[in-house]
């Protein structure tokens, strides 16, 4: 068994490996070809998936900013030397990453306000901003515990040789250890963009308008099997072009700080 | 008596601190509820077994070395990975099921509830993630020790069972509590077909009472604790398999 993958497997793996690429959208390339009306069906309702799937990248690219900026802060507080600044923040990251995203959509979407008023003007507060909090809370929850993580994967010996070198804690912290720990961070870190972006479509329940309402908005107006069938199946290969590229990229990465 | 005095006491008291629980002092939305948090664990006692045996299938066919098994799982291991849950499920509702009421003849002969539908895309969802664990673990076993085995007279089939399957579950094993973690928080996604597990069941309450907040810090604290209990329970399994001096 691991004779014959050692021989043939890097090339006949490369080839898998860019037909994945391309699999689904052959798929719906060739049906969409074999059947003329459904293809003409299909390319005018494209630009309206589209716009649907802009809004699963906008609300991902936010809520992943977010999610970063306050979850390596809260990794660093994770590890404070005062217990009234750890424990709240412990808190906080257990609660959130045990927690369903659904939920915390739902979460969202139902107790903020659908407008604000700021000095006497009325805000609106649309439901895509919500499901980008509501996706940021985990987002930052998971990114607080992998800071915390890569962290403490840094050898004690490196906190200590900055102190000899005359560095503060925090100045260790600034110039020292964090560098390092971009580097350890990011395959975790791009696993957790794919999955909040998977996520994204969970936003379809309280109504954003997004790529698989998109979808579900398109096949209830053709009423058509088969465009239903593409329908979903578009909305897949939109995914999986987005996330599959990350996957690659990351087993990549992870296989090579292993080999470091 | 002394229940309903307890409950009531509890209701004033969650009242005054600004929580609505009135809904549980009636019969009909406190059942409904109920009902929920059981519904949820079932499907969670339910999908632990279902995805672990089809992960272990998995995981089996990838790492057979025989193509025609291995491919088409290494397909579907990376569609179901790189694509949303929440779309699979719809899909399969909406197109798989009606394949399956169109081939018995009409939706009310259709024996697939969207229960069932949950199980096998959650189910499957996970298995996916539980073979790459595992086909990780099973490649990770030292190649000396395979060959050992193989020298013995053991078939691929007996090597699997007796040599890697066990040193790959317990070097898989972090891996997979974490991906039974992922599947206590994706039971959530039947509510968009309308199986009454928690979420659905407290949509229901609180379309009537307006008491989101309320409801929400009891299913945070819900998924916690059970997210606690599996993550234990996953440490408790790994010191009992534990094999001294193999690090592992």
């Amino acid at each position: 068994m691991t004779a014959t993958t050692m021989t043939s497997g890097p090339k006949k793996q490369h080839l898998t490996r860019s037909l994945a690429f391309v699999a689904l959208p052959l798929v719906i390339l060739i049906w969409a070809l074999t059947d003329l009306s459904l293809g003409r069906t299909l390319v005018e309702w494209i630009p309206y998936l589209a716009s649907g799937f802009m809004m699963n990248i906008l609300i991902s690219l936010l809520a992943m900013t977010f999610g970063t900026v306050i979850g390596a802060i809260f990794g660093i507080l994770e590890l404070a030397p005062y217990r009234l600044v750890r424990y709240p923040v412990v808190a906080y990251v257990q609660i959130f990453r045990n927690a369903p995203h659904l939920v915390l959509i739902f979460a969202t979407t139902y107790i903020f306000p659908f407008e604000i008023v700021i000095a006497g003007n009325y805000l609106p507060f649309p439901d895509w901003v919500k499901a980008v909090i509501g996706l940021a809370i985990p987002a930052s929850a998971y990114v607080a515990e992998i800071t915390r993580g890569a962290i403490q994967s840094i050898p004690t010996t490196q906190w200590e040789a900055a102190q000899g070198l005359g560095f503060s804690r925090w100045q260790a912290l600034r110039y020292i250890i964090l560098p390092q720990c971009v580097r350890r961070s990011l395959p975790p870190w791009m696993n957790l963009f794919s999955s909040i972006t998977m996520a994204t479509a969970l936003a379809s329940l309280v109504g954003v308008h997004e790529l698989l309402h998109a979808a579900t908005d398109a096949s209830t107006a053709v009423r058509r099997i088969d465009f239903t069938i593409i329908a979903y199946i578009v909305v897949m290969a939109a995914f999986f072009a987005l996330c599959y590229p990350i996957s690659r990229l990351t087993r990549r990465l992870e296989r090579r700080f292993n080999a470091a | 008596m002394q229940d309903s005095s307890i409950l009531n006491t509890f209701i004033a008291m969650m009242d005054r601190i600004g929580l609505n629980y009135e809904f549980l002092a009636t019969g009909y939305e406190a059942t409904i509820w109920r009902d929920g948090f059981i519904t949820t664990l079932y499907l969670i006692a339910l999908l632990i077994p279902v995805s672990l045996v089809a992960g272990l299938v998995f995981a089996a066919c990838l790492t057979s070395g025989r193509p025609f098994l291995s491919a088409p799982v290494r397909g579907f291991v990376e569609i179901t990975r790189n694509t949303p849950t929440l779309v699979q499920l719809m899909f399969s509702f909406l197109v798989l099921n009606t394949f399956v009421s169109n081939l018995v003849g009409g939706a009310q002969n259709n024996p697939l509830t969207p229960f069932f539908w949950v199980v096998a895309v959650v189910g499957l969802h996970i298995a996916a993630l539980h073979a790459e664990a595992m086909r990780a673990g099973i490649e990770a076993v030292p190649s000396s020790m395979v060959e050992a085995a193989r020298g013995m007279g053991f078939s691929q089939w007996q090597i699997l069972r007796h040599v890697e399957l066990p040193l790959a579950f317990r070097a898989s094993l972090p891996a997979i509590v974490n991906n039974l973690i992922n599947l206590v928080k994706l039971t959530t996604v039947g509510n968009a077909i309308a199986v009454s597990e928690i979420t659905y069941a407290s949509i229901m309450v609180w379309t009537q009472r307006d008491n989101v907040v309320s409801l929400m810090i009891v299913i945070l604290v819900f998924f916690s604790a059970i997210n606690i209990v599996v993550a234990r329970l996953g440490i408790w399994v790994e010191r009992k398999l534990a094999v001294p001096g193999y690090g592992l």
